[in-house]
């Protein structure tokens, strides 16, 4: 996007934060149900920017408590939305917000559900998940940037608080 | 009024608009439910394969549809001849293609094709590698049809010297076209195990931005070590601990790969562990002998540790009069650091090398350039031009400074394998690697027979888990350094002196697994935060009581 002399040259953290606070009250929106099959994605998105903006208390915590735990399969696998199948990037995101953000009331199972597909993109987020679910073997990773700590220290990356 | 063409005006194009996308969103959403309740009620039908189609020719990255369809597929096949089959699954890669019209990048699209390829009685490679050269020809950078492609190359045996060609072409319309020249450097290596030297000078590069690329591909293809025989590296035996002591070429798993120990001919019970908790694959492993079993010096004993899963083994013979003993491949033997080189490698390599410093010459800051001359020293004499490769180091991080720290964690790992080169040359067991600008520690499973190490002025953040193997230190000086976690010093059971002056460690919990080192008498501590604590000297001489000489 390129800038214009009618762009805004400050960021608008209260349109933001209302933007995504209305998000998801129109369930009859086309794209909004169109993207279904990457939902648990964009709670994460939108939980995790509500946090640092610090307006999480704007989200509806018990609706989205009640849409995860649909969600969660018997095999340790999270799907994106009510009815999908299990996948190893949803429950990648869950584990991610478990950390993070949410507490989940009922049990979580601590199971990482392999997906088939081998590539860098999946391998990342398996071992990822591996490591935020505590597995000693795998470095500590930071949810927000889904990359070792360790590695962020050193190149002195520290996510800043907007307010 | 007549021939006058009727504009809508905006809210009434808005009005349609919006008509038009709730009759869509209706549409899916009925077709969605539809597919949804099928699933559960576990129908596999036509319908099914209809409705999924509708709703994944627009949507084709919603994942779950694509499992349905592989089920409804599966389930079509019981009841289908071959030649019928192989027309579903025909149909289907029309299916897909049209999917992928819509996204090109679509995980699920690719993923349904391989799939498709796996249950095709006959599948068409000829036409799977033309879709794949077409997808390319659109978007060079199409990972999913480069990774796409290498199966079809695989399934199909499609020569190598085809594909050369084909990234040839690639590479000869974009220059700049790193998927190409990654996959051309994955190839040569199979075209030629000692490729011919024309190989190195092959076709265009003429552009200024071309010679150092090129170079560095080329540097890479041959530099693609072989991987290392698997077998076990050495085993180390002490008396007095009655412990054996085993490294691998690889980590392992030791409670899966069949290990067995034999001692004087007899097979012994053992329990193999690794060095720290969170080593659960690692290159070491230990196992205590039945106690008594060599504890008597005057008698002489033969241990065979067999790796059956690799059909190898190893023996070590516990001479009368020795406390300790063990059997290795030197380092400089098994090549352990860079892949053997033929006559033929060396001179194209050395060719480069020559080459490339000339580029130097006229781009002295060319980052490129200078990566590569450090990798083609490496390869040819990695310990007589270790001088100019930390001055190349040196540059490398003035002139590309967001990459400093891979150039200091990739120039750390250089030192230590020529301090390991070093140490097998003049047959010590002192390791000393201070004042080198170190930012990580590696290849910790090499030192495990290392009795002294001086890793001191240097900028280690950690003694981390793996610094466990190092199963026969003595004497450990890591002063000067930014070291915060001692996590590593863990179970050492000969180490007796610990100097870790002016580095970070904060708190208490910090000095935790020392008490794990039995014979740790000298601790020095001085300049570290810890000495703040509350209490500091009564609170250490209750967590390490067997410390005499402890310095704060």
């Amino acid at each position: 996007m390129t800038a214009t002399l009618f762009s805004p040259n400050t960021l608008l953290l209260d349109k933001h934060a209302d933007y995504i606070a209305a998000y998801g009250s129109k369930k009859d929106d086309y794209e909004y149900t169109l993207s279904e099959y990457l939902r648990m994605s964009g709670i994460y998105w939108g939980l995790t920017v509500m946090d640092l903006m610090g307006q999480l208390s704007r989200m509806n915590r018990e609706e989205i408590i009640e849409f995860i735990k649909s969600c969660q399969h018997d095999c340790g696998g999270i799907s994106a939305s009510t009815g999908h199948d299990p996948h190893l990037l949803y429950t990648l995101r869950l584990a991610i917000l478990y950390t993070e953000l949410i507490i989940l009331c009922g049990t979580f199972l601590p199971v990482l559900y392999i997906s088939i597909q081998v590539d860098p993109f999946h391998t990342l987020f398996g071992v990822a998940g591996l490591s935020l679910l505590g597995d000693e073997q795998i470095k500590p990773v930071n949810p927000v940037f889904c990359m070792p700590e360790d590695v962020l220290q050193r190149i002195g990356l520290q996510p800043d608080l907007l307010n | 009024m007549h021939g006058r063409v009727k504009v809508k005006s905006t809210a009434q194009q808005e009005e349609e608009k919006r008509k038009e996308r709730e009759k869509k969103l209706k549409a899916f959403v009925s077709a969605r439910d539809a597919v949804l309740r099928k699933r559960s009620a576990g129908e596999h039908d036509e319908e099914a394969l209809q409705l999924t189609q509708q709703l994944l020719s627009s949507n084709p990255d919603f994942a779950t549809l694509w499992n349905y369809r592989r089920e409804v597929l599966l389930q079509l096949e019981t009841s289908r001849e071959k030649d019928e089959v192989q027309k579903l699954y025909e149909s289907e890669l029309h299916f897909i293609e049209a999917c992928l019209k819509v996204n090109p990048k679509s995980y699920g699209c690719w993923h349904h094709r391989s799939w498709v390829n796996t249950r095709l009685p006959q599948p068409d490679w000829t036409r799977e590698l033309g879709l794949c050269d077409r997808c390319l020809s659109l978007d060079e950078r199409n990972f999913h049809c480069w990774d796409y492609r290498r199966v079809v190359v695989k399934e199909s045996g499609v020569s190598v010297e085809q594909e050369l060609q084909f990234t040839d072409r690639l590479i000869g319309s974009n220059f700049s076209n790193y998927s190409s020249w990654h996959y051309r450097s994955t190839l040569l290596p199979q075209l030629h195990p000692q490729p011919a030297p024309d190989s190195a000078s092959n076709t265009s590069p003429s552009p200024t931005a071309s010679p150092q690329i090129h170079s560095h591909r080329v540097c890479e293809e041959q530099l693609l070590k072989a991987e290392r025989e698997e077998m076990i590296s050495c085993v180390y035996v002490s008396r007095e601990r009655e412990r054996v002591s085993v490294a691998f070429s690889k980590p392992v798993h030791a409670q899966s790969e069949g290990l067995m120990l034999v001692l004087d001919g007899q097979p012994q019970q053992v329990e193999w562990r690794s060095t720290h908790p969170r080593l659960r694959h690692s290159p070491v492993w230990l196992c205590d002998l039945p106690p008594g079993s060599v504890s008597d010096i005057s008698n002489e004993h033969n241990l065979t540790v067999h790796w059956t899963e690799k059909y190898t083994h190893r023996d070590c013979a516990l001479y009368t009069g020795c406390a300790e003993s063990w059997c290795r491949d030197s380092a400089t033997d098994q090549e352990l650091f860079r892949s053997e080189l033929s006559v033929e490698k060396s001179s194209v390599l050395q060719a480069e090398l020559q080459s490339c410093n000339q580029l130097l010459e006229l781009e002295p800051q060319n980052k490129w350039c200078l990566l590569t001359i450090i990798l083609l020293m490496r390869a040819l004499d990695p310990l007589g031009h270790e001088k100019e490769t930390l001055a190349h180091f040196q540059t490398l991080k003035e002139v590309d400074p967001m990459r400093s720290s891979y150039y200091s964690d990739l120039c750390s790992k250089f030192l230590i394998e020529n301090t390991i080169l070093k140490m097998e040359y003049a047959e010590v067991r002192v390791f000393s690697l201070s004042n080198k600008n170190l930012t990580t520690l590696c290849h910790l499973d090499q030192l495990l027979l290392v009795t002294h190490i001086n890793l001191s002025s240097n900028q280690l953040l950690r003694l981390p888990p793996q610094f466990a193997m190092l199963q026969c230190l003595e004497v450990l000086e890591a002063d000067d350094n930014a070291i915060e976690s001692l996590e590593g010093l863990y179970h050492l059971p000969k180490l007796e002196e610990v100097s870790l002056r002016n580095n970070q460690i904060c708190k208490l919990s910090d000095l935790e697994s020392l008490a794990s080192c039995t014979k740790l008498t000298r601790l020095d501590l001085r300049g570290n935060p810890v000495h703040k604590t509350a209490n500091i000297d009564s609170e250490l001489s209750q967590l390490l009581p067997l410390v005499t000489a402890l310095s704060l």
